[in-house]
């Protein structure tokens, strides 16, 4: 069976050697269409991060004061809530590796060449992804959250022309405030999700209604029916199979390791040391480490630009065979490709190496992460204290009832509305609050159409003509014609303060 | 595709549909880890009024037939959040110190002693309440909540309750 010959070009019309056919897309061998799997994969970590980034957003509260308190909440007091935040936390970072493998494995099918919008989806997908686990380190407020803020911030100042204000913009202030956790939960939570489903959305849908399938995927697909061999294992073990088959062990796979490992999670931010070493979650190690060796503004350029020109290169790559460097290569893309991509793994995965490798190396580093260690796990061992909710005291306090704040009213107070009115409009007019009702002030009433002080006795007699509602109720019997009088007369008298 | 197969013998079939269960099976049990979780990372949490005892007055100062009007500040859990906020309570000195809430049954606002007429009125509804708690008329359909207390070292102490408004039996909340 020669898949060459099988093969849709679609609409992408070009000619193709058939070693190299063979090589890529040629005959579909077991092991190959289990290595296929990775989009599988893929979805699976990403339907598990959505699914566990909803349940985190039924309690967490993007502010300074009570992101730390709801996740510690999360992770401590709730049912689950430590194994579905590992899961959210672990499964970013194995989402990054799955999509890199994904990737490779894309590359190595020749997709930039067959199919090229799966491609550039797979690569904008992992810089979307790399996004969403940057922006989400920052948001259970802790320590480590608090600090990897302030790496980011710094990186983005030290930008040259644009740094000053990209930093301003990526803060929402001059500084690191409550305003950065609203601004990096709306970009993790809404801006992100939804260009990731976007993209997601485009290559399940769009894409394969537009275009048919690699023969070679048909291949796997089909292997039960089209092969000469017909065993049972064939007939059954299609690709669908094989999909929900590798999926299911690597959600197992982090399900255990989400129960094992829970998600970091320090002392509130509010107790951070000057003294604290930040480390980055695992799929930034190797950016941190390459930061360590350039210094400054420099620094800023490789941290954003370095990863920026990968990804540009990437995503250009079906697009470089129209280059000049067809001059001086056979195979530009495949070259360039295979290059970014062997030298990227290479480099991070050296990076990463040498970073855990140092931060041992070094005594006193050692001891300041061993330090930091003990610290998340004593505060872990704490019990979760709920947050007092400053509730609005005006209401309640009996300061506020009390005494009048001055400018209310310069008399004090007939007799028959303290008895009858103070209750409920307060004992200077100023409103108050019973049970679950407001009562409205009557301070600067008089200033209102029909408030006047024979409105004022109406009210008092009628409140119904006035289209007042219960439980404004009439006093027509309660209080002496004098007694209204009196009262209509003082509360045209009130301010409304300021 | 599976139905494209219908050539196979009977044994072949059947085992085909066990194994295509597998599948199945298998997003099934991922679907059903995550809903349990779901599922009890969601439940609703009961937002319970902490069961401390609250001092409210010294016995020794509590005399006579009238009740006596006291606020007590209370301590409410809900989730992540715990709030405090001030209530009133009135003491029936005449009637062995029972506390009474004084949040009327029928709407929840506040209802007050009323010297004169000796009994509790509410401002919103005019409910009406004799001196010892008892429903006069108005619309509240119970009496006012007896709170649970108790005398330690000469200080009577309450546990501040809510009771669910407009019933006639008396439910706590929570």
């Amino acid at each position: 069976m020669s898949a060459a010959e099988k093969i849709d070009f679609g609409d992408l019309k070009l000619a193709r050697p058939k070693p190299l056919a063979d090589a890529s897309d040629g005959g579909a061998t077991g092991w190959r269409c289990w290595v296929w799997t990775t989009t599988a994969v893929v979805l699976m970590l990403l339907f598990v991060q959505l699914t566990t980034g909803l349940l985190l957003a039924f309690y967490y509260v993007p502010s300074a004061d009570h992101a730390h308190t709801t996740v510690s909440f999360i992770e401590k007091a709730l049912p689950s809530g430590s194994w579905i935040r590992a899961l959210h936390h672990h499964g970013s970072q194995w989402l990054v590796l799955f999509l890199f493998l994904h990737l490779v494995e894309l590359f190595w099918r020749g997709a930039y060449r067959t199919k090229v919008t799966r491609w550039v989806g797979a690569v904008v997908l992992l810089a979307l992804v790399m996004a969403a686990g940057a922006t989400g380190y920052s948001l259970p407020w802790d320590v480590r959250a608090f600090f990897s803020t302030r790496v980011a911030e710094g990186i983005v100042n030290g930008l040259p022309l644009v740094g000053t204000s990209a930093r301003a913009w990526l803060l929402g202030s001059n500084e690191i405030s409550t305003l950065t956790i609203s601004r990096f939960f709306a970009l993790h939570v809404f801006v992100t999700p939804l260009l990731i489903l976007l993209v997601v959305g485009w290559q399940l849908f769009v894409r394969s209604s537009t275009r048919p399938y690699a023969t070679a995927e048909h291949d796997c697909e089909n292997r039960g029916r089209s092969t000469v061999k017909k065993t049972w294992r064939s007939s059954v073990l299609n690709q669908a199979t094989r999909n929900v088959l590798t999926a299911t062990v690597v959600f197992v796979l982090l399900a255990l390791f989400a129960h094992k490992f829970p998600a970091p999670l320090g002392p509130s931010a509010a107790n951070a040391a000057a003294d604290y070493l930040p480390r980055p979650g695992a799929q930034f190690v190797w950016l941190y480490q390459t930061l360590k060796y350039v210094p400054g503004a420099l620094g800023s350029l490789v941290g954003v630009v370095l990863p920026g020109l990968v990804l540009l290169t990437l995503v250009g790559l079906p697009w470089l065979d129209k280059t000049p460097l067809k001059l001086i290569m056979n195979h530009p893309r495949r070259n360039t490709g295979a290059v970014i991509l062997s030298l990227s793994l290479i480099f991070i995965a050296t990076m990463t190496l040498v970073s855990y490798v140092s931060d041992r190396r070094d005594p006193r580093t050692r001891k300041q992460l061993a330090r930091q260690a003990a610290e998340e796990t004593a505060f872990r061992r704490e019990p979760f204290v709920p947050a007092l909710l400053k509730e609005d005291a005006g209401a309640t306090s009996p300061a506020a009832l009390a005494s009048p704040s001055p400018g209310i009213s310069a008399t004090s107070p007939p007799a028959a509305y303290t008895k009858f009115c103070a209750t409920c409009h307060g004992a200077h007019g100023e409103g108050a609050r019973q049970g679950p009702l407001k009562f409205p002030p009557l301070l600067g009433v008089a200033e209102k159409p029909h408030r006047s002080v024979d409105d004022i006795i109406g009210i008092l007699n009628d409140p119904t003509a006035y289209r007042l509602e219960p439980p404004m109720k009439s006093f027509a019997t309660k209080l002496t014609d004098d007694e209204k009088r009196e009262i209509a007369n003082w509360i045209v008298t009130l301010k409304k303060t300021q | 595709m599976w139905h494209n197969n219908s050539s196979g013998s009977a044994p072949d079939r059947s085992r085909r549909a066990f194994v295509l269960l597998l599948p199945l099976a298998a997003i099934g049990g991922m679907f059903a880890t995550i809903a349990t979780a779901a599922f009890r990372f969601l439940r609703p949490a009961v937002a319970a009024s902490s069961e401390k005892w609250i001092d409210v007055a010294s016995v020794a100062e509590l005399s006579g037939n009238k009740p006596v009007l006291r606020k007590v500040v209370a301590e409410k859990v809900a989730g992540w959040a715990r709030s405090l906020a001030e209530h009133s309570v009135y003491i029936l000195p005449g009637k062995n110190n029972q506390v009474l809430s004084a949040v009327c049954p029928h709407e929840g606002c506040e209802v007050s002693w009323r010297d004169d007429e000796n009994v509790f009125s509410c401002p919103c509804h005019d409910s009406n309440f004799a001196a010892d708690g008892s429903r006069i008329y108005g619309p509240a359909r119970r009496g006012l909540d007896p709170l649970p207390s108790r005398i330690t070292d000469g200080k009577l102490q309450v546990q501040y309750l809510s009771f669910v408004n407009n019933t006639q039996e008396r439910t706590p909340r929570g």
